[in-house]
Protein backbone atom coordinates (compact mmCIF):
# COMPACT_ATOMS: atom_id res chain seq x y z
CA UNK A 1 0.00 0.00 0.00
CA UNK A 2 1.45 3.30 -1.13
CA UNK A 3 0.25 6.30 1.19
CA UNK A 4 1.34 9.67 0.49
CA UNK A 5 1.03 12.30 3.23
CA UNK A 6 0.94 16.34 3.06
CA UNK A 7 3.59 16.16 -0.06
CA UNK A 8 4.14 19.61 -0.95
CA UNK A 9 6.51 20.04 -4.09
CA UNK A 10 8.17 23.56 -5.03
CA UNK A 11 9.67 24.48 -8.33
CA UNK A 12 11.69 27.80 -7.61
CA UNK A 13 8.59 30.10 -5.99
CA UNK A 14 6.21 28.41 -7.58
CA UNK A 15 4.08 25.97 -5.80
CA UNK A 16 3.20 22.77 -8.12
CA UNK A 17 1.68 20.37 -5.06
CA UNK A 18 0.29 21.38 -1.26
CA UNK A 19 -0.43 18.94 1.05
CA UNK A 20 -1.34 16.36 -1.35
CA UNK A 21 -2.29 12.87 0.65
CA UNK A 22 -3.89 9.98 -1.12
CA UNK A 23 -3.51 5.82 -0.74
CA UNK A 24 -2.74 3.14 -3.30
CA UNK A 25 -3.64 -0.37 -2.24
CA UNK A 26 -2.50 -3.09 -4.07
CA UNK A 27 -5.18 -4.93 -7.02
CA UNK A 28 -7.07 -1.33 -7.40
CA UNK A 29 -6.38 1.04 -10.23
CA UNK A 30 -6.73 4.89 -8.90
CA UNK A 31 -6.99 7.35 -11.25
CA UNK A 32 -6.00 10.84 -10.70
CA UNK A 33 -7.76 13.63 -13.01
CA UNK A 34 -6.52 16.73 -13.61
CA UNK A 35 -6.28 19.62 -16.54
CA UNK A 36 -2.60 20.41 -17.88
CA UNK A 37 -0.39 22.06 -15.21
CA UNK A 38 -2.42 20.85 -12.22
CA UNK A 39 0.90 18.85 -10.51
CA UNK A 40 0.04 15.80 -11.76
CA UNK A 41 3.24 14.95 -13.51
CA UNK A 42 5.15 16.53 -10.00
CA UNK A 43 3.29 13.91 -7.87
CA UNK A 44 3.86 11.28 -9.56
CA UNK A 45 7.97 12.54 -10.04
CA UNK A 46 7.60 12.74 -5.80
CA UNK A 47 6.79 9.82 -5.20
CA UNK A 48 9.46 8.30 -7.78
CA UNK A 49 12.12 10.22 -5.80
CA UNK A 50 13.13 12.53 -9.33
CA UNK A 51 12.66 15.81 -7.71
CA UNK A 52 12.74 17.54 -4.25
CA UNK A 53 9.56 17.64 -1.55
CA UNK A 54 9.03 20.02 1.28
CA UNK A 55 10.03 18.87 4.87
CA UNK A 56 6.57 18.05 6.44
CA UNK A 57 5.89 15.47 3.51
CA UNK A 58 5.85 11.77 4.28
CA UNK A 59 5.68 8.97 1.81
CA UNK A 60 5.24 5.40 2.89
CA UNK A 61 5.04 2.04 1.33
CA UNK A 62 3.58 -1.33 2.80
CA UNK A 63 5.19 0.52 6.02
CA UNK A 64 8.82 1.32 4.27
CA UNK A 65 9.81 5.05 4.55
CA UNK A 66 10.27 6.16 1.00
CA UNK A 67 10.57 10.18 1.94
CA UNK A 68 14.08 10.88 1.66
CA UNK A 69 15.23 8.14 -0.32
CA UNK A 70 17.06 8.12 -4.09
CA UNK A 71 15.29 7.12 -7.28
CA UNK A 72 17.06 3.61 -7.84
CA UNK A 73 16.02 2.73 -4.16
CA UNK A 74 12.75 3.76 -4.60
CA UNK A 75 12.56 1.50 -7.18
CA UNK A 76 14.24 -1.05 -5.22
CA UNK A 77 11.17 -0.81 -2.82
CA UNK A 78 8.84 -1.59 -4.97
CA UNK A 79 7.56 1.67 -6.51
CA UNK A 80 7.83 2.00 -10.46
CA UNK A 81 7.37 4.76 -12.69
CA UNK A 82 6.40 5.10 -16.34
CA UNK A 83 7.25 8.44 -17.16
CA UNK A 84 5.35 11.17 -19.43
CA UNK A 85 7.48 9.99 -23.14
CA UNK A 86 7.61 6.70 -21.59
CA UNK A 87 11.60 7.02 -21.11
CA UNK A 88 12.89 4.02 -22.74
CA UNK A 89 15.71 3.36 -24.00
CA UNK A 90 15.74 4.04 -27.42
CA UNK A 91 19.19 2.86 -28.64
CA UNK A 92 19.36 -0.63 -27.16
CA UNK A 93 16.93 -3.30 -27.76
CA UNK A 94 13.26 -4.27 -27.00
CA UNK A 95 14.73 -7.45 -24.98
CA UNK A 96 17.68 -4.98 -23.28
CA UNK A 97 15.18 -2.70 -22.46
CA UNK A 98 13.07 -5.70 -20.65
CA UNK A 99 16.28 -6.81 -19.06
CA UNK A 100 17.15 -3.27 -17.70
CA UNK A 101 13.69 -3.87 -16.04
CA UNK A 102 14.50 -6.71 -13.85
CA UNK A 103 18.04 -4.62 -12.55
CA UNK A 104 16.66 -3.74 -9.05
CA UNK A 105 17.80 -6.70 -6.94
CA UNK A 106 14.37 -7.61 -5.84
CA UNK A 107 13.55 -8.25 -9.31
CA UNK A 108 15.95 -11.10 -10.28
CA UNK A 109 14.47 -14.42 -8.70
CA UNK A 110 11.34 -13.46 -10.74
CA UNK A 111 13.24 -12.53 -13.41
CA UNK A 112 11.88 -15.44 -15.90
CA UNK A 113 8.76 -15.75 -14.57
CA UNK A 114 8.15 -11.63 -15.01
CA UNK A 115 9.61 -11.89 -18.59
CA UNK A 116 7.07 -14.48 -19.43
CA UNK A 117 3.82 -12.30 -17.71
CA UNK A 118 4.79 -9.40 -19.97
CA UNK A 119 5.27 -11.87 -23.25
CA UNK A 120 1.44 -13.21 -22.48
CA UNK A 121 0.63 -9.25 -21.91
CA UNK A 122 1.78 -7.91 -25.32
CA UNK A 123 2.47 -10.93 -27.06
CA UNK A 124 3.71 -8.45 -30.06
CA UNK A 125 6.93 -7.47 -28.00
CA UNK A 126 7.37 -11.05 -28.38
CA UNK A 127 7.90 -10.56 -32.14
CA UNK A 128 9.96 -7.38 -31.62
CA UNK A 129 13.28 -8.27 -28.75
CA UNK A 130 15.87 -7.51 -30.95
CA UNK A 131 14.67 -4.33 -32.49
CA UNK A 132 15.85 -1.09 -31.40
CA UNK A 133 13.14 0.24 -29.26
CA UNK A 134 13.26 3.91 -30.90
CA UNK A 135 12.20 1.98 -34.19
CA UNK A 136 8.76 1.05 -32.90
CA UNK A 137 5.36 2.59 -33.04
CA UNK A 138 3.38 4.97 -30.60
CA UNK A 139 2.10 1.84 -28.88
CA UNK A 140 4.64 -0.60 -28.97
CA UNK A 141 6.74 1.91 -26.87
CA UNK A 142 4.52 2.53 -24.43
CA UNK A 143 4.72 -1.57 -23.91
CA UNK A 144 7.74 -1.70 -23.71
CA UNK A 145 7.72 1.28 -21.05
CA UNK A 146 5.48 -0.58 -18.97
CA UNK A 147 6.81 -4.17 -19.75
CA UNK A 148 10.40 -2.52 -18.72
CA UNK A 149 8.90 -1.34 -14.69
CA UNK A 150 6.43 -4.63 -14.69
CA UNK A 151 10.09 -6.41 -14.93
CA UNK A 152 11.01 -4.80 -11.40
CA UNK A 153 8.58 -6.99 -9.77
CA UNK A 154 6.54 -3.54 -8.66
CA UNK A 155 3.51 -3.96 -5.73
CA UNK A 156 3.03 0.06 -7.19
CA UNK A 157 2.83 1.24 -10.45
CA UNK A 158 2.82 4.40 -11.33
CA UNK A 159 2.27 5.56 -14.71
CA UNK A 160 2.05 9.17 -16.41
CA UNK A 161 -0.23 9.82 -19.19
CA UNK A 162 -0.07 6.52 -20.62
CA UNK A 163 -2.40 7.28 -23.33
CA UNK A 164 -0.55 10.21 -24.97
CA UNK A 165 0.04 10.40 -28.23
CA UNK A 166 -2.23 6.77 -29.17
CA UNK A 167 -5.43 6.15 -30.89
CA UNK A 168 -8.25 5.38 -28.93
CA UNK A 169 -7.86 1.74 -30.07
CA UNK A 170 -4.37 1.35 -28.87
CA UNK A 171 -5.75 3.09 -25.51
CA UNK A 172 -8.48 1.07 -25.26
CA UNK A 173 -5.44 -2.24 -25.73
CA UNK A 174 -3.23 -0.51 -23.23
CA UNK A 175 -5.83 -0.10 -20.81
CA UNK A 176 -7.16 -3.78 -21.00
CA UNK A 177 -3.55 -4.64 -19.80
CA UNK A 178 -3.41 -2.10 -16.90
CA UNK A 179 -6.68 -4.18 -15.20
CA UNK A 180 -4.81 -7.20 -15.62
CA UNK A 181 -2.12 -6.09 -13.98
CA UNK A 182 -4.27 -5.08 -11.35
CA UNK A 183 -5.81 -8.61 -11.27
CA UNK A 184 -2.06 -10.28 -10.41
CA UNK A 185 -2.41 -7.67 -6.98
CA UNK A 186 0.10 -4.49 -8.46
CA UNK A 187 -1.71 -1.48 -7.54
CA UNK A 188 -1.49 1.07 -10.22
CA UNK A 189 -1.83 4.92 -9.82
CA UNK A 190 -2.48 6.19 -13.19
CA UNK A 191 -2.73 9.64 -14.23
CA UNK A 192 -4.46 10.54 -17.10
CA UNK A 193 -6.08 13.44 -19.01
CA UNK A 194 -8.28 10.78 -20.84
CA UNK A 195 -11.13 10.45 -17.94
CA UNK A 196 -13.50 8.51 -20.29
CA UNK A 197 -11.54 5.69 -20.61
CA UNK A 198 -9.65 5.52 -17.54
CA UNK A 199 -12.50 5.69 -15.28
CA UNK A 200 -14.10 2.75 -17.19
CA UNK A 201 -11.39 0.66 -15.46
CA UNK A 202 -10.35 1.80 -12.38
CA UNK A 203 -11.53 1.27 -8.93
CA UNK A 204 -11.32 5.07 -7.49
CA UNK A 205 -10.15 8.13 -8.51
CA UNK A 206 -9.18 11.85 -7.10
CA UNK A 207 -9.44 14.94 -8.75
CA UNK A 208 -6.56 17.60 -8.76
CA UNK A 209 -6.64 21.47 -9.46
CA UNK A 210 -3.48 23.68 -9.15
CA UNK A 211 -1.59 21.52 -7.28
CA UNK A 212 -4.14 20.31 -4.30
CA UNK A 213 -6.91 17.54 -4.10
CA UNK A 214 -10.39 18.87 -4.71
CA UNK A 215 -12.26 15.15 -4.15
CA UNK A 216 -12.17 11.64 -3.99
CA UNK A 217 -14.87 8.88 -4.80
CA UNK A 218 -15.28 5.52 -6.29
CA UNK A 219 -14.89 5.54 -9.93
CA UNK A 220 -18.23 4.73 -10.39
CA UNK A 221 -19.64 7.92 -8.69
CA UNK A 222 -17.07 10.13 -10.52
CA UNK A 223 -18.34 8.98 -13.79
CA UNK A 224 -21.58 10.16 -12.96
CA UNK A 225 -20.99 13.24 -10.74
CA UNK A 226 -21.93 16.21 -12.41
CA UNK A 227 -19.15 18.58 -11.88
CA UNK A 228 -16.44 15.54 -13.22
CA UNK A 229 -18.69 14.96 -16.45
CA UNK A 230 -18.43 19.21 -16.83
CA UNK A 231 -14.64 19.17 -16.27
CA UNK A 232 -13.29 16.02 -17.64
CA UNK A 233 -15.93 13.75 -19.99
CA UNK A 234 -16.65 16.62 -21.89
CA UNK A 235 -20.84 17.32 -20.84
CA UNK A 236 -21.59 20.15 -22.01
CA UNK A 237 -24.63 20.74 -20.29
CA UNK A 238 -25.88 23.96 -18.47
CA UNK B 1 57.51 -3.78 -46.91
CA UNK B 2 53.82 -3.90 -47.53
CA UNK B 3 53.20 -6.45 -45.17
CA UNK B 4 55.64 -4.90 -42.85
CA UNK B 5 53.74 -1.75 -42.81
CA UNK B 6 50.04 -2.31 -42.80
CA UNK B 7 51.29 -5.20 -39.91
CA UNK B 8 52.90 -1.88 -37.88
CA UNK B 9 49.27 -0.38 -38.39
CA UNK B 10 47.24 -2.55 -37.22
CA UNK B 11 49.29 -2.69 -34.34
CA UNK B 12 49.48 0.91 -33.61
CA UNK B 13 45.50 1.21 -34.79
CA UNK B 14 44.77 -1.20 -32.11
CA UNK B 15 46.33 0.56 -29.45
CA UNK B 16 44.36 3.82 -30.64
CA UNK B 17 41.45 2.03 -30.15
CA UNK B 18 41.89 0.51 -27.43
CA UNK B 19 42.69 3.98 -25.67
CA UNK B 20 39.73 5.61 -27.63
CA UNK B 21 37.25 2.90 -26.22
CA UNK B 22 38.00 3.92 -22.40
CA UNK B 23 37.95 8.02 -23.27
CA UNK B 24 34.46 7.04 -25.30
CA UNK B 25 33.16 5.37 -22.34
CA UNK B 26 34.19 8.23 -19.84
CA UNK B 27 32.65 10.44 -22.04
CA UNK B 28 29.68 8.52 -22.86
CA UNK B 29 28.61 7.30 -19.63
CA UNK B 30 30.57 9.75 -17.28
CA UNK B 31 30.22 12.65 -19.00
CA UNK B 32 33.34 13.94 -18.45
CA UNK B 33 35.51 15.56 -20.76
CA UNK B 34 39.16 14.18 -20.18
CA UNK B 35 41.61 15.84 -21.32
CA UNK B 36 44.21 14.02 -18.61
CA UNK B 37 43.15 11.18 -20.27
CA UNK B 38 46.44 11.16 -22.35
CA UNK B 39 48.58 11.76 -19.45
CA UNK B 40 47.62 8.24 -17.93
CA UNK B 41 48.08 6.87 -20.47
CA UNK B 42 51.62 8.10 -20.66
CA UNK B 43 51.87 7.13 -16.25
CA UNK B 44 51.37 3.94 -16.71
CA UNK B 45 54.17 3.78 -19.56
CA UNK B 46 56.35 5.40 -17.51
CA UNK B 47 55.58 2.63 -14.30
CA UNK B 48 56.16 -0.11 -16.86
CA UNK B 49 59.77 1.22 -17.41
CA UNK B 50 59.76 1.44 -13.82
CA UNK B 51 58.74 -1.93 -12.89
CA UNK B 52 60.90 -3.52 -16.09
CA UNK B 53 64.10 -1.81 -15.16
CA UNK B 54 64.38 -1.21 -11.62
CA UNK B 55 62.53 -4.87 -10.35
CA UNK B 56 62.89 -6.57 -13.39
CA UNK B 57 59.31 -7.67 -13.64
CA UNK B 58 57.97 -7.49 -17.20
CA UNK B 59 55.03 -5.42 -18.53
CA UNK B 60 52.49 -8.38 -19.28
CA UNK B 61 52.91 -9.27 -15.48
CA UNK B 62 52.76 -5.70 -14.61
CA UNK B 63 49.59 -5.41 -16.14
CA UNK B 64 48.55 -7.27 -13.03
CA UNK B 65 49.28 -4.38 -10.56
CA UNK B 66 48.72 -1.17 -13.15
CA UNK B 67 45.21 -2.38 -14.09
CA UNK B 68 43.57 -2.83 -10.74
CA UNK B 69 46.03 0.37 -9.69
CA UNK B 70 44.64 2.99 -12.21
CA UNK B 71 41.38 1.33 -11.60
CA UNK B 72 41.81 2.64 -7.85
CA UNK B 73 43.34 6.09 -8.55
CA UNK B 74 40.92 7.12 -11.64
CA UNK B 75 37.94 6.13 -9.20
CA UNK B 76 39.66 8.21 -6.87
CA UNK B 77 40.13 11.14 -9.17
CA UNK B 78 36.66 11.06 -10.27
CA UNK B 79 35.54 10.91 -5.97
CA UNK B 80 37.41 14.04 -4.93
CA UNK B 81 38.12 16.20 -7.92
CA UNK B 82 34.99 15.10 -10.58
CA UNK B 83 31.52 14.69 -8.09
CA UNK B 84 31.66 17.96 -6.49
CA UNK B 85 31.50 19.27 -10.21
CA UNK B 86 28.98 16.37 -11.35
CA UNK B 87 26.84 17.89 -7.89
CA UNK B 88 26.66 21.34 -8.76
CA UNK B 89 26.49 21.14 -12.35
CA UNK B 90 22.73 22.30 -13.68
CA UNK B 91 22.76 20.66 -17.08
CA UNK B 92 25.34 17.99 -19.03
CA UNK B 93 26.52 21.36 -20.84
CA UNK B 94 27.57 23.13 -17.69
CA UNK B 95 29.73 19.76 -16.77
CA UNK B 96 30.87 19.59 -19.87
CA UNK B 97 32.98 23.11 -19.64
CA UNK B 98 33.59 22.11 -15.92
CA UNK B 99 35.23 18.85 -16.61
CA UNK B 100 37.03 20.15 -19.43
CA UNK B 101 38.68 23.03 -17.30
CA UNK B 102 38.98 20.53 -13.85
CA UNK B 103 40.86 17.93 -16.40
CA UNK B 104 42.97 20.39 -18.44
CA UNK B 105 44.36 21.26 -14.78
CA UNK B 106 44.82 18.11 -13.91
CA UNK B 107 46.93 17.16 -17.28
CA UNK B 108 49.32 20.37 -16.21
CA UNK B 109 49.49 18.27 -12.72
CA UNK B 110 50.48 14.88 -13.72
CA UNK B 111 53.13 16.14 -16.85
CA UNK B 112 54.85 18.28 -13.73
CA UNK B 113 55.25 15.40 -12.09
CA UNK B 114 56.72 13.06 -14.45
CA UNK B 115 58.98 16.14 -15.69
CA UNK B 116 60.29 15.95 -12.13
CA UNK B 117 61.37 12.88 -12.19
CA UNK B 118 61.95 11.96 -15.26
CA UNK B 119 62.71 14.98 -17.62
CA UNK B 120 62.18 15.68 -20.72
CA UNK B 121 64.22 12.35 -22.99
CA UNK B 122 62.91 9.79 -24.72
CA UNK B 123 62.18 6.79 -22.61
CA UNK B 124 62.24 2.70 -23.52
CA UNK B 125 62.99 -0.70 -22.18
CA UNK B 126 63.99 -4.33 -23.58
CA UNK B 127 60.87 -6.38 -23.70
CA UNK B 128 60.81 -9.35 -26.52
CA UNK B 129 62.83 -7.60 -29.14
CA UNK B 130 63.58 -10.75 -30.97
CA UNK B 131 62.25 -10.68 -34.79
CA UNK B 132 58.78 -12.90 -35.17
CA UNK B 133 58.17 -13.93 -39.09
CA UNK B 134 54.97 -12.27 -40.26
CA UNK B 135 53.75 -13.47 -43.80
CA UNK B 136 57.31 -12.75 -44.82
CA UNK B 137 58.10 -9.80 -42.55
CA UNK B 138 59.91 -9.72 -39.78
CA UNK B 139 57.92 -8.27 -36.93
CA UNK B 140 59.31 -7.62 -33.43
CA UNK B 141 58.06 -10.03 -31.09
CA UNK B 142 56.81 -7.00 -28.59
CA UNK B 143 54.36 -5.75 -31.19
CA UNK B 144 52.95 -9.07 -31.40
CA UNK B 145 52.67 -9.00 -27.69
CA UNK B 146 50.63 -5.76 -27.27
CA UNK B 147 48.70 -6.85 -30.68
CA UNK B 148 46.96 -9.36 -29.38
CA UNK B 149 46.63 -7.87 -25.66
CA UNK B 150 45.10 -5.15 -27.08
CA UNK B 151 42.64 -7.34 -29.05
CA UNK B 152 41.92 -9.60 -26.02
CA UNK B 153 41.02 -6.58 -23.89
CA UNK B 154 39.08 -4.47 -26.56
CA UNK B 155 36.79 -8.20 -27.27
CA UNK B 156 36.32 -8.38 -23.67
CA UNK B 157 35.59 -4.78 -23.26
CA UNK B 158 33.35 -4.76 -26.08
CA UNK B 159 31.94 -8.22 -24.65
CA UNK B 160 31.40 -7.24 -21.10
CA UNK B 161 29.32 -3.86 -22.77
CA UNK B 162 27.22 -5.12 -24.48
CA UNK B 163 26.73 -9.00 -23.19
CA UNK B 164 26.53 -8.27 -19.13
CA UNK B 165 23.85 -6.49 -16.70
CA UNK B 166 26.28 -4.29 -15.58
CA UNK B 167 27.50 -3.46 -19.29
CA UNK B 168 23.91 -2.98 -20.23
CA UNK B 169 23.11 -0.53 -17.44
CA UNK B 170 26.18 1.57 -18.25
CA UNK B 171 24.92 1.92 -22.17
CA UNK B 172 21.86 2.98 -20.21
CA UNK B 173 22.92 5.55 -18.35
CA UNK B 174 25.19 6.73 -21.61
CA UNK B 175 21.74 6.83 -23.78
CA UNK B 176 19.47 7.92 -21.01
CA UNK B 177 20.42 8.94 -16.74
CA UNK B 178 17.06 10.17 -16.15
CA UNK B 179 15.44 6.74 -17.29
CA UNK B 180 18.30 4.43 -15.71
CA UNK B 181 17.89 5.85 -12.34
CA UNK B 182 13.92 4.53 -12.60
CA UNK B 183 15.11 0.67 -13.53
CA UNK B 184 17.24 0.95 -10.03
CA UNK B 185 20.13 2.20 -11.11
CA UNK B 186 22.58 4.25 -9.19
CA UNK B 187 23.51 6.60 -11.36
CA UNK B 188 26.22 8.42 -9.68
CA UNK B 189 27.71 4.81 -8.97
CA UNK B 190 27.63 3.80 -12.56
CA UNK B 191 29.46 6.75 -13.74
CA UNK B 192 32.25 6.47 -10.94
CA UNK B 193 32.81 3.17 -12.26
CA UNK B 194 33.15 3.77 -16.16
CA UNK B 195 35.42 6.98 -15.19
CA UNK B 196 37.15 3.96 -13.12
CA UNK B 197 37.50 1.50 -15.91
CA UNK B 198 38.11 3.71 -18.71
CA UNK B 199 41.04 4.88 -17.10
CA UNK B 200 41.94 1.15 -16.52
CA UNK B 201 41.88 0.89 -20.25
CA UNK B 202 43.91 4.16 -20.84
CA UNK B 203 46.50 2.18 -18.29
CA UNK B 204 46.70 -1.15 -20.52
CA UNK B 205 46.73 1.47 -23.29
CA UNK B 206 49.86 2.80 -22.13
CA UNK B 207 51.28 0.06 -20.71
CA UNK B 208 50.81 -1.89 -24.33
CA UNK B 209 52.50 0.96 -26.13
CA UNK B 210 55.85 1.18 -23.96
CA UNK B 211 56.52 -2.04 -24.89
CA UNK B 212 57.46 -1.19 -28.89
CA UNK B 213 57.47 2.67 -28.89
CA UNK B 214 59.63 5.40 -26.87
CA UNK B 215 57.95 7.39 -24.74
CA UNK B 216 58.61 10.89 -23.07
CA UNK B 217 57.09 13.06 -20.78
CA UNK B 218 55.25 15.70 -22.97
CA UNK B 219 53.38 12.63 -25.09
CA UNK B 220 50.18 12.44 -23.14
CA UNK B 221 48.45 15.52 -25.47
CA UNK B 222 49.55 13.69 -28.14
CA UNK B 223 47.39 10.17 -26.93
CA UNK B 224 44.16 12.23 -25.95
CA UNK B 225 43.98 14.24 -29.26
CA UNK B 226 44.38 10.81 -31.23
CA UNK B 227 41.73 9.34 -28.81
CA UNK B 228 39.35 12.29 -29.29
CA UNK B 229 39.88 11.77 -33.27
CA UNK B 230 39.09 8.36 -33.42
CA UNK B 231 36.26 8.34 -30.86
CA UNK B 232 34.67 11.48 -33.01
CA UNK B 233 35.32 9.87 -35.94
CA UNK B 234 33.98 6.56 -35.16
CA UNK B 235 31.00 8.14 -33.60
CA UNK B 236 31.04 9.18 -29.99
CA UNK B 237 29.84 6.85 -27.57
CA UNK B 238 30.34 3.70 -30.08
CA UNK B 239 32.60 1.04 -29.26
CA UNK B 240 32.59 -0.45 -32.86
CA UNK B 241 32.99 2.55 -34.33
CA UNK B 242 36.14 3.74 -32.15
CA UNK B 243 38.11 0.03 -33.09
CA UNK B 244 37.30 0.45 -36.73
CA UNK B 245 38.57 4.23 -36.93
CA UNK B 246 41.14 3.11 -34.82
CA UNK B 247 42.29 0.84 -37.24
CA UNK B 248 41.54 2.88 -39.91
CA UNK B 249 44.46 5.51 -38.60
CA UNK B 250 47.11 3.30 -37.49
CA UNK B 251 47.11 1.64 -41.11
CA UNK B 252 47.01 4.98 -43.38
CA UNK B 253 49.75 5.88 -40.64
CA UNK B 254 51.99 3.26 -41.36
CA UNK B 255 51.56 3.02 -44.98
CA UNK B 256 51.83 7.02 -45.08
CA UNK B 257 55.56 6.75 -42.94
CA UNK B 258 56.77 3.44 -44.90
CA UNK B 259 56.04 4.69 -48.51
CA UNK B 260 56.10 8.82 -48.29
CA UNK B 261 57.32 10.73 -45.36
CA UNK B 262 57.07 10.25 -41.69
CA UNK B 263 56.79 13.46 -41.22
CA UNK B 264 53.56 13.28 -42.72
CA UNK B 265 51.42 11.16 -40.50
CA UNK B 266 49.95 14.15 -38.53
CA UNK B 267 48.66 15.55 -41.92
CA UNK B 268 47.43 12.53 -43.20
CA UNK B 269 45.57 11.93 -39.61
CA UNK B 270 43.92 15.19 -40.05
CA UNK B 271 42.92 14.79 -43.41
CA UNK B 272 40.98 11.54 -43.22
CA UNK B 273 39.57 12.79 -39.86
CA UNK B 274 38.33 16.27 -42.16
CA UNK B 275 37.06 13.41 -44.69
CA UNK B 276 34.94 11.66 -42.31
CA UNK B 277 33.81 14.81 -40.67
CA UNK B 278 32.64 16.32 -44.18
CA UNK B 279 31.01 12.99 -45.44
CA UNK B 280 29.38 12.02 -42.17
CA UNK B 281 29.33 14.51 -39.64
CA UNK B 282 28.25 12.28 -37.10
CA UNK B 283 30.90 9.20 -37.45
CA UNK B 284 31.58 6.31 -39.47
CA UNK B 285 28.80 4.29 -37.31
CA UNK B 286 27.40 7.54 -35.27
CA UNK B 287 23.32 8.18 -35.65
CA UNK B 288 22.75 11.52 -36.66
CA UNK B 289 20.82 13.09 -34.10
CA UNK B 290 17.60 14.32 -34.55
Amino acid sequence: MLEVHKLSVSYGKHTALRDVSLRVDRGEIVVMLGANGAGKSSLLKACAGLVAKHENTAIALSGKDLTDLAAHRIVEAGLALVPEGRGIFGDLTVRENLELGAFAKRARTSEKDNLERVMTLFPKLSERLDQDARTMSGGEQQMVALGRALMSNPDILLLDEPSLGLSPIMTGDLFKALAAIRNTGVGVLLVEQNAHQSLAISDRGYLIENGAITGQDTALALQSDLAVQKAFLGLATA
Amino acid sequence: MLSYAVFSGITLGGMYALVAMGLTLQYGVSRIMNLAYGELVIVASFAAFVLMTSAGINPVIGLLIFIPASFALNWAIYRILLSPLVARAKNRGMLEVDSILATFGLLFIVQGILLVWFGGNYYSYDFMNGAVDVFGAAIAANRLVALGFALVFGLGFYLVLTRTRMGTALRAVAVDPQSARLVAIDVNFAACFAFALGGAMAAVGGVLVSMFLTFSTSMGVAFTMKALIVVIMGGVGNMLGALVAGLILGIAEALVATYIDPGLTIAVTYVIFLLVLLIKPSGLFGRTVS
